[in-house]
């Protein structure tokens, strides 16, 4: 019949059959395991479709609010990024850090968050940065850029109507991870800038422990160091952490990026400070971000909320 | 699981017994997604019995579980968000639209007066959903500014497999929601439907009510936005849903929609996902092209990449299919 039908049949296909399980290599997980922990595809059968649709509100968002404002953070090429502007002055502002393994998306494609914030009076924007395999696997130079951004929208968010003074940040995914290395940032040490910079953050289905990341396939393309697991953990820097945190994760993701969330939140936790801990059941990795497109959905609630401006 | 589609018949389906692994506890199955994925081992194809299909691809074309492997977990998602839902907007006033139990309207109240009223009249395969399951939908239009009235009927369980009764509840509570409007600050003047799934088969049967009958306008319901629903309901009946459904030559021809198309006074949006099944991304483009041929007032929306129920899912949405096009409809201002 059509296209359509048959991408409907892709979800369809057999299970292969079991397997002896091998030495562990981390907790109760052998090494397959652990690759597939750290592989979505693997537990998210619907990847391409969720995709798919991520690229159609897209566009549709861009069409709706018009195209964005495109700002250079850095000198690079790539260190630009997306101002889609509300209406209110001197607004709060939302910065979101897209995800992709570290390898894949631009700003252009996460448009589709954009219209949650702006319509409830918030600044949004979408920040571009390179890759890991154009950085040389070097997840350090990612951190750096997505840091500077922050510093950057900081310092420059009255230019486009934005209050310094209420600056949120998100991410999900890898983009969570980098969110994670955003809050944990020395911010007094690398930009001369005071530590509350931002304001509150909203980390989805992230890591924050780079140690079974390394073990794991995921070092055949980023080049882990002792120094780049140290640095980047967000968990080993809990001392820096100086805003209130959402850490979210969907029921239906690996069980390393559950568990993450779970421990980075209790270490935060235990650490004396604010963190809510938000579970969406029934949601698999790739669709707990669309939830944040949305005002009523689990994260574009808990993020309205946390900026002070609930859903209308 | 009240939004389930699943004929009773069949069970929960190959994919539900499967569903749930992805969950958390994994078995050592090699690759975990396969777990969410429906198993269709290969078969000879049979005589065709509806275009294109045979028998047993016309029974998969109305069972929605064969083509939206993650039914389950949207059924669990769907029921945390309305918890959340109706912590934020309060509990419906519960109001009775005709004699028996059932016949009650959920309402949900916006603090605008005299603001316009989205009816819902919900899906599950005419045998499951409650309205208390909707205030998920309800909260998006009740902060935009209108009324949201979930409506609750019978079960094709409880009448015998007979769907008048259900076609005949929806249509009154359409007639007691525009005379009884102002009751709850509604303006009768500005009614909208919105449905899915069964509940759009209702809907079409709505939308195609002789009103003057009913003591109503012809033009009571001012736009609907239907999301994928069945509007002939002959193929319906040479499938297995004729297990649980007592269909009639009567009942074919007065609740199939697309055989009443003159009736019809109220702008149609229809909708439906690429990911749903043959039949009833069929349905919605035929019963688009019928309308349209008519000079009836109708636009089709497909929406890329969603399932049966993942389309459901964007009543609840103001920037998602369905949300978006209901919040369009009611000329909404949603932020």
């Amino acid at each position: 019949m059509t296209d359509s039908v048959l991408s409907a049949d892709v979800e369809r296909k057999a299970a292969p059959g079991p397997r002896p399980k091998g030495p562990l290599v981390w907790r109760d997980m052998d090494q397959q395991e652990l690759d597939a922990a750290y592989d979505q595809s693997k537990y998210a059968a619907n990847q391409a479709q969720v995709q798919e649709r991520r690229l159609v509100a897209s566009a549709r968002a861009r069409a709706v609010l018009g195209e964005p404002l495109r700002l250079a953070y850095g000198a690079g090429a790539i260190e630009q990024l997306d101002v889609y502007r509300t209406t209110r002055a001197n607004a709060p502002v939302n910065v979101f850090i897209h995800g992709g393994a570290w390898r894949n998306g631009r700003s252009a494609d996460f448009a589709y968050l954009a219209e949650t914030f702006v319509r409830a009076g918030a600044h949004s924007v979408i920040l571009d940065f390179t890759n890991i395999d154009a950085a040389g696997g070097n997840l350090m130079t990612m951190a750096k850029q997505v840091r500077s951004a922050v510093a950057w929208v900081y310092k420059n968010a009255a230019s486009f109507g934005g209050d310094p003074s209420r600056l949120h940040v998100s991410g999900h995914s890898s983009g969570g991870h980098l969110a994670g290395t955003v809050v944990a940032a020395d911010w007094r040490k690398d930009f001369g800038l005071p530590g509350d910079v931002v304001k509150g953050a909203l980390l989805c289905s992230g890591m924050y422990d780079l140690e079974p990341v390394r073990l794991s396939h995921r070092s055949n393309y980023v080049k882990f160091t002792d120094e780049i697991e140290q640095e980047l953990s967000a968990l080993r820097h809990l001392d820096r952490i100086a805003c209130p945190l959402i850490v979210g994760y969907g029921t239906c993701e690996t069980p390393e990026f559950q568990r993450q969330a779970r421990d980075f939140a209790a270490a935060v936790a235990a650490a004396g400070k604010p963190v809510q801990l938000l579970v969406g059941e029934g949601y698999n990795h790739f669709e707990m971000l669309e939830t944040l497109g949305n005002p009523y959905g689990l994260l574009g609630r808990a993020a309205l909320a946390q900026m002070g401006i609930p859903s209308v | 699981m009240q939004e389930h589609d699943h004929p009773s018949d069949g069970g929960v389906s190959r994919r539900g017994l499967f569903a749930g692994a992805a969950a958390g506890a994994l078995a050592l199955t090699g690759e975990p997604a396969a777990a969410q994925r429906c198993p269709a081992p290969p078969r000879a194809k049979g005589p065709l019995v509806w275009l294109d299909l045979d028998q047993q691809e016309l029974d998969d074309a109305y069972d929605q579980s064969v083509y939206a492997f993650n039914a389950k977990n949207i059924a669990e998602r769907q029921a945390a968000n309305n918890e959340l839902a109706l912590s934020t907007i309060g509990k419906p006033e519960r109001v009775a639209y005709g004699p028996t139990g059932i016949e009650r309207v959920d309402i949900y109240k916006t603090k605008r007066p005299n603001a316009p009223t989205l009816i819902f009249i919900h899906g599950g395969a005419w045998q499951n959903g409650r309205s208390a399951n909707f205030a998920v939908y309800a909260e998006p239009f009740v902060k935009a500014g209108a009324n949201f009235v979930a409506v609750d009927f019978n079960s094709v369980r409880e009448t015998n497999g007979d769907l008048f009764p259900l076609v005949d509840q929806c249509r009154r509570a359409v007639a007691w929601v525009y005379r009884n409007a102002a009751s709850f600050d509604g303006n009768p003047d500005a009614l909208y439907l919105c449905s899915r799934s069964s509940g759009s088969h209702l809907a079409g049967c709505v939308v195609v009510t002789e009103w003057v009958k009913l003591g109503v306008p012809l033009d009571v319901l001012k736009g609907a936005v239907l999301g994928s629903g069945m509007y002939d309901l002959k193929p319906v009946r040479m499938s297995k849903r004729s297990a649980y459904v007592k269909f009639t030559d009567d009942m074919e021809q007065q609740l199939s929609a697309q055989r009443h198309i003159d009736k019809i006074n109220t702008p149609l949006v229809l909708v439906h996902g690429t990911l749903e099944t043959p039949e009833f991304q069929r349905q919605s483009r035929d019963f688009a092209a019928s309308l349209r041929a008519a000079g009836k007032p109708v636009q089709l929306l497909v929406a890329k990449g969603y399932n049966h129920y993942e389309v459901g899912e964007t009543i609840g949405h103001p920037y998602a299919v369905l949300g978006r096009a209901a919040m369009e409809m009611m000329k909404l201002n949603f932020g």
